[in-house]
């Protein structure tokens, strides 16, 4: 499949259809991983340390409108369907005759132009929920259809194999991320600066005695004091002073500060394999607004670009060349707007691909289109899984053989949307 | 005292094993940073006081006090529960004069519209704190967790963008109003009360394009959970339009909204064969919904979660959703059963501290109490809870804080939680707050012999027991000391090592279970 590919083929990409070879293949394998490819892989990167990208996923909570971020401006079904809250042909930047980025996207451009920032379309998850609390949980399990309990990104760690207490974290909230739930060592962090043990000093060992209870507390206590014992160490060099390069500004944004304290992780090689983000407020059952300064979607996606934008000019081309970010959310939204201007939960969705090793200035997709017969309960088909666009990710661009061990069962795109390291 | 059956040592510990198994799974315990201690892994049960009264005090309140303890071990269980199922009869004068400073908290919309600016955040502002002031100071303990419960249940976030005006009603006549009253005439009152209209979009849902927001939530979070169809919730969006708001921002109900026909859903049936009968048809269905067995079972679940143990006792839900039912969704009765159960007796430890129960809890444990004046000392407390993702109706999606120990087993929490700690037993920060005069007095009236004595005291008085031999000997280790160091009324060393002393004991993992 080919950027914009709109094949025949593609049509019959219905979402049943990619949920029932997802399961098939799960069964079969979930086992082989265990002793099969997946194994390979983890001694592969047991030979020596993680050497792939740092890969960065930023789920974007409450349904994301992929159809107003990455608007199918050749699909005349689209403006049938959203009379008032269609982004008009006009007013879209880049893209291609099919598909148009968003106006309040623009800090992305130079990005989009340059090819370091792709989006896929037709994207969802073999999980037919229009609850947000369950197409999150499923979304960050990733593994449908199995008994698996643990985060994918927890599985992404345990197969580099990477141990550093910096391995995995999760910045802007104190809380623990899903996506790492499970075995492998993570860390959340409000925030770099504020990761700091208060009282601690040469002649009051605070850290010391802490480590000292904690080493034989019950699991779910022990846990948390002991990674944060391991994580203070870690996070001397990176909260050293911090200026971002390149004259690179981050809005003053939940988002634009998580973003800059991800990006003080890899420049102080802290050991950072993956970094959690979150940014909410997608749900938009009402007045998602036009394309136009103001309105919630459009104020949503200038900030989310001005953020990201920042965070690709900080690290500049090469320290990029290291680095993969993803844009994730539970599920999208219904094609046909409602009265209050909005749209309700949907299926069917965008991603955006942003990094040194992503080929970009492109939409992929088996576009299935907005005619009414094409749709699936009022929502745009769901061509491709988004664990198979994050496995071509991993395939590519951090190292990995099989995917058995992360998404069991899931084969990865073969859009060729990422360069091989 | 001890008048319930007490599970014997083994179950308890095996229990305690499989849970800090499962556990491991979900957390980030790396292996090599375990320390190889000959110790096997403490038990919780080893951590706390497995006195009843106690145990009941860390559940039901936001944290053992020394008045409270007297008072609950004076009236014993059910006679505690009696008293404080009656909130109006207990006195709450310091807490009521404090709250003064906060006239927006429970304002009406009239109110809050004619105080305040369009979408000002006072009045959230407002409400937080006075959540966070309630929560340490009330007299009306079991009201307060009791009504945190339902404002986490029934959520409508604060600060959240359309409630600036209706958000501290919703919290006075909807959550506060029906605490201890029936599930039923909340829920009722919640879906015409125009903060949850807002929130979750129903205001603007037509009969031509219903929105199905709030038919969702509704369904999936404030009653029977995940059992609906995708066509029952098309057809109670439906149900529900003309649940509306007016100019004023008061509720309304709009007929010309309201999509007519019959439905059917969860077992419901309505003709809702006119528009102005609209109204009657939902609040049957709201009705209905408050009576569904699944709803019955999922509060009961739920209260479990939140009083009990982090995986609920099947026998216990089975037994509350009974008694729900059988006294027409009124929480009084439940609450009662619940506290009195023996699921409940036999979960002493079970239950960990969320950042916001920790720092009340400590606030309640040093005796700190409200600033003279002004709300500074609120303002830092409830800043405090923001940073550590806890602050007071400030959980954005509407299905509420989760309340189960994995959800806050961060490592940032923990620091979190240990610094304020330290804030609080020094006096740092805030420093608005009335202090005793001399802390050391107040925490241990009589100085022991010796340094491990003096743990001993602050663990009493702080936590509840006795912390475990080596958690003292590594508290006092910041002070250079060893348990048998001499201690004398003349030694200067402990004035300037008692916040350290003080926070370690509230940071031991003793102090974080409840």
């Amino acid at each position: 499949m080919t950027a914009t590919a709109c094949c025949d083929e593609s049509k019959t990409l219905t979402r049943r259809g990619v949920l029932a070879r997802g399961l098939a293949a799960g069964a079969a394998g979930a086992l082989a991983g265990l002793v099969g490819e997946g194994l390979s892989t983890r001694l592969a990167f047991a030979a020596g340390a993680y050497t792939g990208d740092t890969l960065v996923v930023l789920s974007l909570r409450g349904g994301f409108d992929g159809l107003s971020a990455i608007a199918p401006i050749g699909d005349a079904d689209y403006y049938r369907a959203r009379p008032s809250i269609a982004v008009p042909k006009s007013q879209v930047i880049g893209g291609n005759a099919m598909f148009g980025l968003h106006p309040a996207l623009a800090p992305l451009l130079p990005m989009w132009k340059n090819g370091s920032l792709a989006a896929v379309h037709a994207v969802g998850q073999p999980n037919p929920t229009r609850s947000h609390f369950a197409a999150m949980e499923e979304m960050e399990r990733a593994a449908a259809g199995t008994s698996l309990r643990s985060g994918w990104l927890d599985r992404m760690l345990g197969v580099t194999g990477a141990t550093g207490p910096l391995a995995g974290v999760s910045l802007g909230t104190a809380m623990p991320a899903r996506l790492f739930a499970g075995a492998a060592t993570d860390v959340s962090m409000a925030t770099v600066d504020g990761f700091t043990l208060a009282g601690e000093s040469a002649t009051r060992p605070m850290a010391a005695a802490l480590r000292a209870m904690y080493g034989s507390a019950p699991g779910p206590l022990s846990g948390p004091a002991l990674a944060a014992d391991a994580a203070l160490t870690a996070t001397v060099a990176p909260r050293a002073a911090y200026t971002p390069a390149n004259g690179a500004v981050y809005p003053k944004t939940p988002l634009g500060t998580a973003l800059r304290d991800v990006a003080r992780l890899i420049k102080s090689r802290s050991g950072l394999v993956a970094a959690a983000v979150d940014s909410g407020d997608w749900d938009m059952h009402e007045g998602l607004g036009t394309a136009v300064k103001g309105q919630r979607m459009y104020d949503n996606l200038a900030q989310t670009a001005a953020a990201l934008a920042a965070f690709a000019a900080d690290l500049g081309p090469s320290g990029m060349a290291h680095v993969t970010v993803v844009t994730v959310s539970e599920f999208g939204r219904r094609v046909a707007e409602n009265a209050s201007k909005g749209v309700d939960h949907g299926h069917g969705n965008a991603m955006l691909l942003m990094g040194g090793g992503v080929r970009g200035g492109t939409v992929y997709s088996a576009w299935p289109g907005l005619a009414p017969g094409a749709l699936v309960d009022g929502d745009l088909a769901a061509t491709t899984d988004y664990r198979a666009v994050i496995g071509e990710i991993l395939q590519k661009r951090c190292g990995f053989g099989s995917l058995a061990d992360v998404f069991p069962g899931v084969v990865p795109a073969s859009f060729g949307l990422a360069t091989a390291r | 005292m001890q008048t319930t059956p007490q599970p014997t040592r083994r179950a308890v510990l095996g229990g305690a094993a499989a849970v800090a198994v499962a556990a491991a799974g979900a957390l980030a315990l790396d292996a090599a940073l375990a320390v190889p201690a000959a110790a096997a892994p403490a038990a919780a049960t080893d951590l706390v006081s497995a006195d009843p009264i106690a145990h009941l005090l860390r559940r039901a309140t936001f944290g053992p006090t020394p008045a409270a303890l007297a008072e609950a071990t004076r009236l014993g269980v059910a006679g505690w529960l009696d008293r404080q199922l009656d909130p109006a009869r207990i006195a709450d004068g310091e807490l009521d004069a404090l709250l003064t400073r906060l006239p927006l908290a429970g304002a009406s919309i009239a109110t809050v519209r004619a105080k305040l600016p369009k979408h000002s955040y006072e009045a959230f502002g407002q409400l937080g704190r006075a959540a966070v002031a309630r929560a340490i100071w009330s007299n009306r303990q079991l009201f307060e967790t009791t009504a945190m419960f339902w404002a986490n249940h029934l959520h409508v976030a604060a600060p959240s963008s359309g409630v600036w005006d209706s958000r501290a009603d919703y919290d006075a006549s909807v959550i506060r109003a029906f605490t201890f009253g029936r599930f039923a005439d909340m829920l009722k009152a919640s879906a015409r009360h125009p903060s949850m209209l807002t929130y979750l979009d129903n205001r603007s849902s037509t009969r031509k394009q219903p929105n199905e927001n709030y038919a969702r939530e509704l369904m999936e979070l404030h009653t029977v959970g995940m059992i609906y169809s995708e066509a029952d919730v098309k057809a109670a969006a439906r149900l529900l339009t003309g649940l509306s708001i007016d100019a004023n921002g008061e509720y309304a109900y709009s007929a010309a909204k309201h999509a007519t026909g019959a439905v059917s859903i969860l077992g419901f049936q309505h003709a809702n064969a006119t528009a102005e009968g609209g109204e009657a048809a939902a609040l049957a269905f709201l009705d209905h919904l408050a009576h569904h067995p699944a709803t019955a079972e999922r509060i009961a679940t739920k209260l479990c979660l939140r009083f009990v143990a982090d995986e609920a006792p099947a026998s216990l839900v089975t037994r509350l959703a009974r008694v729900y039912l059988d006294h027409g969704t009124a929480i009084a009765p439940v609450l009662r059963a619940l506290f009195t159960s023996a699921e409940f007796a036999a979960s002493v430890g079970r239950k960990v501290r969320t950042p916001f129960e920790d720092l009340a809890a400590t606030v309640r444990a040093l005796g700190l109490g409200p600033e003279t004046s002004g709300v500074a000392g609120l303002d830092a407390l409830y800043n405090s809870l923001v940073n550590a993702g806890n602050a007071p109706f400030r959980w954005a999606p509407p299905n509420g804080f989760p309340d189960v120990a994995s959800a806050w087993a961060s490592p940032s929490a923990f620091l979190m939680r240990c610094n304020s700690h330290l804030n609080l037993a020094a006096g740092w920060y805030p420093k608005q707050l009335t202090r005793p005069t001399n802390m050391l007095k107040a925490l241990v009236p009589v100085l022991p012999p010796t340094y491990g004595g003096l743990v001993d005291a602050l663990a009493v008085r702080l936590v509840g027991t006795e912390l475990p031999a080596a958690h003292t000997a590594a508290v006092l280790s910041v002070a250079g000391k060893v348990p048998t160091s001499p201690l004398t009324s003349t030694d200067k060393a402990v004035a300037g090592s008692l916040p350290y002393l003080i926070a370690l004991v509230l940071d031991s993992p003793s102090f974080q279970l409840r």
